[in-house]
C-alpha cells in the first residue's frame, strides 16, 4: 500500500473497497484530509531504482530515459547551481565590505592616538591604542553633563515621542483602514503629501506657529514641546510613512475578527484595542523602532525648533565647532584637520552604538516586521 | 435619537482619525500653504526678526508676485545650474539604486549559509544613514584615501568598459555610457548605502510570491533567468513604482542634494521668500515628472488581484 494509507490505515480500509468498485475513490465520502494515492507521487518504484546505487549512478539511469534537451538543461542547472554560490559570496562580501567599511574606520580611527594619522604606514590597525580620544570627545560633546545631558535628552524624546506617535498614528491608520466616510479619499491623499512634501518646505511657517504658539501668547521655541505636540498628533518625523504603514497593516487583517467582537456588543474603540491591537504586536514594535531610529537621527528638526536643548544627532553636527573650542583652540593642541579626523570618527562611534546595540538584539523585528507589517499588499 | 448604522461607522471612523485631522491643520496644513504664500511675497513683507514671522496670506500680494520665481529662473547665477544637476543625478541614480536594491534582494531572498548575517549587514544603512553620521564619514572616507568605494570599483576596471565600448563601434555614445558607469562605480558606496529601505521593501515583496508560482515555473523547467522575467518581475512591479517615489522623495533630504542646500543657505540669509520660492519650484518640477513617471511605470504593473 502507499505511504497515505501507512499514516492512516482506517482511512485506507475505508477506502480500499470503494476504489475496487468503482476504480478512482469517491470523494465525498472520504474523511476530511484524505489526500487519494494518484495525487501522491510513487515513492516505491524510486527507491527501488536508488537501492544501493550512488546518486551518480541513479542519476546516469535516469538520464538514459531523456531527450538531449531535458539533458542540457540539467546540465546548464548544475553548472550554473555550482557557480552561484561563488559569485554570489563575491558580490556580497564585497558590497558588505563597502557597507561595514564605515563601521571598521570608525573602531579603527576612534581609539587612535591622533599622531598616528601623520603616519602613511597605518591605515587600519593603530599603532597607540588609547582611550584618551574616546573621553575628550564624550566630554565635548557633553555626555558627562549632569544638566542637559544630549544623551538622555535625545533617550527621553526619541521614546516619549515615539510612543506618542505610535498609538496615534495606529488610531488613524485604523481610522483609513476600516471605516467608509465622506472625504476618506481626499483626507488620505493628504497622508500621501505628508509623506510627498520634504521638511524643508514647511520649516519657517511652523517656527512662526510655534514662536507664537496660541496667538502670540507662549513661545515654544526650544521647549521640547515642539516635538511632543505634533508627535501626540500623529505628525511627528515621517508620521505620514507610519499611518500608511499602519492602514496596510490594519486592512490585511480578517474583518470577521472585528464583527464577531462588535456582536458581542463591542464599541469600535474597544475593538480596536483588545482586538486589533493585540494582533498587531509585531507591527507595532516594527513602526516603534523606526520612529526611534529616524527620531535619533533627525537633525533638521531639532536644529530648526531647539537652541539650547541638545541632542546627540546635534551635537555630532556641530562636533567640529565644538572641538574647535574646547580642544583644539588651546596654543598646545597644535592639531591638524587630517588628524581631527579621529575626534570626529570617535563622535560618530558614540553616537551610533547606542541604535547598533537596539538593532543587534531586535535585528528580526527591524527586517522581518517589515515584510509582516504589510508595507506590500 | 437613533442614528443609522452606516452613519454610525462612518462617524466612527471621523473619531479615529480626529487627532490626526487636528494636528495636520495645525502641523501640516496651514505651514503649507503658509510656505506656498511666501513664494510670491516680497521678502520685505515677510519682515522676519526673532519673533519669526510675520503671518501673510494671499491677500497681501503685490504687483510684482512672480519675481521670485523669475528671479530664480532668469537671474540667480547657481538655481538653474544646481536644478539641472540634481535632476540629471537623480535621472541617473534613482534607476540605478531600483535596479540595485532588487538585485541584491532576489540574491538576499534565496537559501545560503550566513543569510541572515548577510541581511543584517544589508539593513544596517537604513538604521545610519539617515543622520549626520552619514555625512562625516562619507567625508572622511573620502578625504584619507582609505575609499572603499574606490577599492570596489577597481574590481569592474572602467577604462575596461570603455575599450570594450570602443571595439564595438559606439563611439557616440560610449562617451556618455562609460560617464554613467563610471559615475556609479565610483559612487557605490552612496549607492550601497542609500538603498537599504528600498531592498528591504522589495525583500518584503519577494517573499510574497505564491509558492504555486514558484513550483508551476520550475515544473516546466524555467531557467533562472527566465524566472527572473516571467515571475519575479511581474510579481514586484508594485513595489517598483513605491520604491521609486521612495528614492526620489530620498533624494530631497539628502545632504548632498545642491538645491536644498542653497534653500537652506538662503533661509540662513533670512531670505524666506526667495528660499521658499526655490523649493516649491523644484518640488513641483520633481513631481510633475514623478506623475508622469508613474503614469508611464503603471500601465506595465500587474496586480494580482483585482
Amino acid at each position: 500500500m502507499d505511504l497515505e494509507n501507512k499514516l492512516n490505515p482506517e482511512a485506507a480500509e475505508e477506502a480500499a473497497p470503494l476504489r475496487e468498485k468503482s476504480g478512482r475513490p469517491a470523494h465525498p465520502q472520504l474523511p476530511e484530509g484524505y489526500i487519494p494515492p494518484s495525487a501522491v507521487p510513487d515513492v516505491h518504484e524510486a527507491h527501488d531504482v536508488g537501492e544501493g546505487m550512488s546518486k551518480k549512478e541513479a542519476m546516469k539511469i535516469r538520464m538514459q530515459s531523456m531527450n538531449k534537451q531535458e539533458i542540457a538543461y540539467l546540465r546548464r542547472k548544475q553548472i550554473f547551481e555550482k557557480c552561484w554560490p561563488v559569485f554570489r559570496f563575491l558580490i556580497l562580501f564585497g558590497l558588505g565590505f563597502v557597507i561595514l567599511t564605515p563601521l571598521m574606520f570608525m573602531i579603527s580611527y576612534g581609539f587612535r592616538e591622533n599622531t598616528d594619522m601623520n603616519d602613511p604606514t597605518i591605515i587600519w590597525i593603530p599603532r597607540h591604542l588609547t582611550l584618551r580620544i574616546m573621553k575628550q570627545t564624550i566630554n565635548a560633546m557633553g555626555l558627562t553633563q549632569t544638566k542637559n545631558n544630549p544623551l538622555i535628552n535625545t533617550l527621553v524624546l526619541n521614546i516619549g515621542c515615539s510612543l506618542c506617535q505610535v498609538v496615534t498614528c495606529a488610531l488613524t491608520g485604523y481610522g483609513f483602514a476600516r471605516f467608509r466616510f465622506k472625504g476618506r479619499n481626499l483626507l488620505f491623499g493628504i497622508v500621501i503629501l505628508m509623506i510627498l512634501v520634504p521638511t524643508q518646505i514647511i520649516s519657517i511657517p511652523l517656527y512662526s506657529t510655534f514662536r507664537n504658539f496660541l496667538f502670540g501668547h507662549v513661545n515654544l521655541i526650544d521647549n521640547k514641546l515642539v516635538m511632543y505636540l505634533p508627535a501626540l498628533t500623529a505628525n511627528g518625523i515621517r508620521a505620514g510613512l507610519m499611518i500608511f504603514i499602519f492602514r496596510q497593516f490594519f486592512r490585511g487583517l480578517p474583518k470577521e475578527l472585528e464583527d464577531a467582537a462588535y456582536l458581542d456588543g463591542c464599541g469600535p474603540l474597544m475593538t480596536f484595542l483588545r482586538v486589533m491591537v493585540p494582533n498587531a504586536g509585531s507591527s507595532f514594535l516594527t513602526v516603534f523602532l523606526f520612529s526611534i531610529v529616524w527620531y535619533w537621527n533627525d537633525y533638521y528638526v531639532a536644529s530648526s525648533f531647539f537652541t539650547n536643548t541638545k541632542t546627540i544627532s546635534l551635537v555630532l553636527k556641530n562636533l567640529d565647532g565644538t572641538l574647535n573650542i574646547a580642544i583644539f583652540n588651546n596654543a598646545n593642541a597644535n592639531v591638524s584637520a587630517r588628524e581631527k579626523i579621529v575626534w570626529l570618527e570617535a563622535g560618530c562611534l558614540i553616537s551610533i552604538t547606542p541604535m547598533l546595540i537596539l538593532y543587534a538584539l531586535l535585528q528580526k523585528h527591524f527586517t522581518e516586521g517589515i515584510e509582516r507589517s504589510g508595507i506590500v499588499g | 435619537m437613533k442614528i443609522p448604522y452606516e452613519r454610525r461607522k462612518a462617524l466612527y471612523g471621523y473619531g479615529f482619525i480626529s487627532i490626526w485631522m487636528i494636528g495636520t491643520l495645525l502641523w501640516f496644513l496651514i505651514p503649507l500653504l503658509e510656505s506656498l504664500c511666501y513664494c510670491f511675497m516680497d521678502n520685505a513683507q515677510l519682515k522676519p526678526d526673532v519673533g519669526g514671522m510675520h503671518k501673510v496670506w494671499l491677500w497681501s500680494v503685490g504687483q510684482n508676485w512672480l519675481a521670485n520665481f523669475k528671479y530664480a529662473f532668469a537671474a540667480d547665477p547657481q538655481y538653474k545650474q544646481n536644478l539641472i544637476t540634481v535632476l540629471k543625478d537623480t535621472a541617473i541614480t534613482t534607476p540605478m539604486i531600483l535596479i540595485f536594491s532588487l538585485f541584491i534582494a532576489v540574491i538576499l531572498n534565496q537559501e545560503f549559509k550566513g543569510r541572515g548575517f548577510a541581511r543584517a549587514i544589508f539593513f544596517l544603512p537604513v538604521i545610519i544613514a539617515t543622520g549626520p553620521v552619514y555625512n562625516i564619514i562619507s567625508g572622511d572616507i573620502a578625504s584619507t584615501g582609505a575609499d572603499s568605494g574606490a577599492q570596489f570599483s577597481t574590481l569592474f576596471e572602467t577604462d575596461i568598459v570603455d575599450q570594450l565600448l570602443e571595439f564595438l563601434g559606439v563611439m557616440n555614445i560610449s562617451a556618455q555610457l562609460s560617464d554613467i558607469i563610471n559615475s556609479v562605480v565610483t559612487n557605490i558606496f552612496g549607492l550601497v548605502w542609500s538603498s537599504g529601505i528600498q531592498i528591504l521593501i522589495f525583500l518584503a515583496a519577494l517573499q510574497n510570491i505564491p509558492v504555486s508560482a514558484k513550483e508551476a515555473a520550475s515544473m516546466e523547467g524555467a531557467t533562472a533567468w527566465e524566472y527572473f522575467w516571467k515571475i519575479t518581475l511581474p510579481y514586484v512591479s508594485p513595489m517598483i513604482l513605491a520604491n521609486f517615489i521612495y528614492t526620489v522623495i530620498d533624494s530631497f533630504t539628502k545632504t548632498d542634494n545642491l538645491v536644498m542646500a542653497r534653500v537652506l543657505d538662503k533661509q540662513l540669509d533670512w531670505d524666506y521668500a526667495y528660499a521658499a520660492a526655490m523649493a516649491w519650484s523644484y518640488f513641483a518640477i520633481v513631481m510633475v515628472v514623478v506623475g508622469i513617471v508613474v503614469m508611464i511605470i503603471n500601465k506595465f504593473i500587474f496586480y494580482e488581484v483585482e
